[in-house]
């Protein structure tokens, strides 16, 4: 069962074999944490958001559609954040909220840390689309043709976006270093 | 290739996205190009600086109460399977759903009977009644209320012939051109009228307005009424007819002929 693919795994759990989403579980949920804690920056809302995303994961089984496996969760966790996003009506982050990401990672190098720390400044300037597209594509690794049907649009589309996104986090980025 | 191009294509070039000759180019122009090798050293460094950030290991809490909640749904799912093949149950209660649904609908069938009569003699008196307002409306001072009447008509089924009789006069006679087109138009849908159909062919021979003009030509036109041919190759003879009511002749008459 280890290495049978997500697809097939998630198709049993459909079926009623539900302790095989354990397996899933640890496949993703690092992923997908790091995907809302990225975007949310916030730990312990990042770690009850994916939570949720595997509660939905158990609960709506019966609607998987046999596709991708990983388009499918990722496509749950952007709706659940998004949803979260939506119903605290976005504030502008503040101060305290970085330092308190810089003393959660202090495991790391101190150069790491500097970096982490201006990139993420960088990302929270830009339109949240445009951020979630750069981590889905640079911190995920997500192909734009996944990320297409995660987001409902075209590779093409994406690519274009993509493209503006990072010209953006650029002079965003090298303007606060 | 220029700089704007080449920095577009920077993207796809780190990422080995272009074909062999595209990037060869770009590798040249940056040979000698200060300002677009900057753009890539940027490029470049953001996409370093990306890769250094950490993954971030969530504590395990997240696991233990995943497992908590993955018990809670097996469990639920167990109880669901018990309680759904109770197929004793399940019949009998079926069974009395089915008579009571059956009692009612019987009963409920005979007093229908005895309402449907009345309730079609009441709608009788409802349209009856409906098409003499209307009627009466039509010869009323204001053209907006005598748009009004001839717009009532599309709710009447089944007009009777005062009202059809009422409406041709309106087509023919009234002095403001939209309560002759709301006639025409309403009077259309009652073409297998002979009477009606004469009505509109008439119409187009005595009428001067080109919309309204326009406007019976596409009638006649759907109608499918032949004997309107006469009149349509006058109007397209006519100096007086305008270019435009012309065209719609033009386009209407291979349709009958």
């Amino acid at each position: 069962m280890k290495h049978q693919s997500d697809e097939h795994i998630m198709l049993k759990v459909s079926n009623g074999e539900l302790e095989l989403t354990r397996i899933l579980f640890e496949r993703y949920h690092v992923k997908i944490y790091n995907f809302i804690l990225q975007m949310a920056r916030d730990k312990s809302l990042s770690q009850d958001l994916t939570q949720e995303v595997f509660y939905k994961v158990l609960k709506y089984r019966h609607t998987y559609n046999k596709g991708k496996f990983s388009s499918w969760i990722y496509t749950i966790a952007k709706n659940t954040y998004m949803d979260h996003y939506k119903s605290v009506k976005h504030h502008p982050h503040r101060l305290d909220d970085v330092e308190h990401f810089i003393k959660d990672t202090n495991q790391n190098s101190k150069i790491d840390l500097e970096i982490t720390d201006h990139l993420n400044i960088a990302l929270d300037q830009l339109h949240p689309s445009d951020k979630m597209l750069i981590v889905m594509n640079r911190f995920q690794d997500i192909k734009y043709q996944e990320i297409a049907e995660i987001l409902g649009s075209t590779p093409g589309a994406i690519k274009t976006k993509m493209h503006r996104a990072i010209t953006k986090l650029k002079t965003v980025y090298l303007k606060t270093m | 290739m220029t700089c704007t191009e080449i920095e577009n294509r920077l993207i796809d070039y780190i990422n080995q996205e272009l074909d062999t000759k595209t990037s060869d180019a770009i590798t040249h122009h940056l040979d000698t190009c200060f300002s677009c090798q900057k753009d890539l050293e940027e490029l470049k460094k953001i996409y370093h600086d990306i890769e250094q950030v950490p993954i971030v290991i969530p504590d395990n809490s997240l696991r233990e109460n995943f497992e908590s909640m993955l018990q809670q749904e097996i469990s639920l799912e167990k109880k669901k399977s018990i309680t759904s093949f109770n197929w004793k149950t399940v019949f009998q209660i079926a069974a009395t759903i089915i008579l009571m649904l059956s009692s009612f609908f019987y009963g409920k069938l005979q007093s229908q009977k005895e309402h449907d009569y009345e309730l079609a003699s009441i709608n009788a008196e409802k349209q009856e009644y409906k098409q003499q307002m209307t009627i009466s409306l039509m010869d009323h001072n204001s053209a907006s209320k005598r748009l009004l009447a001839v717009n009532y008509v599309e709710d009447i089924e089944h007009p009777n012939t005062a009202i059809l009789e009422a409406l041709i006069t309106k087509m023919h006679y009234d002095n403001h051109i939209n309560v002759r087109l709301a006639a025409a138009e309403a009077l259309s849908r009652f073409s297998k009228n002979e009477k009606v159909r004469k009505a509109l062919i008439h119409a187009l021979e005595r009428e001067s307005e080109p919309d309204m003009q326009i406007e019976l030509i596409q009638i006649l036109v759907n109608i499918q009424e032949k004997r309107a041919v006469p009149s349509l190759e006058r109007l397209l003879h006519d100096q007086k007819t305008l270019d435009y009511v012309k065209d719609q002749a033009k386009i209407g008459l291979p349709k009958l002929i």
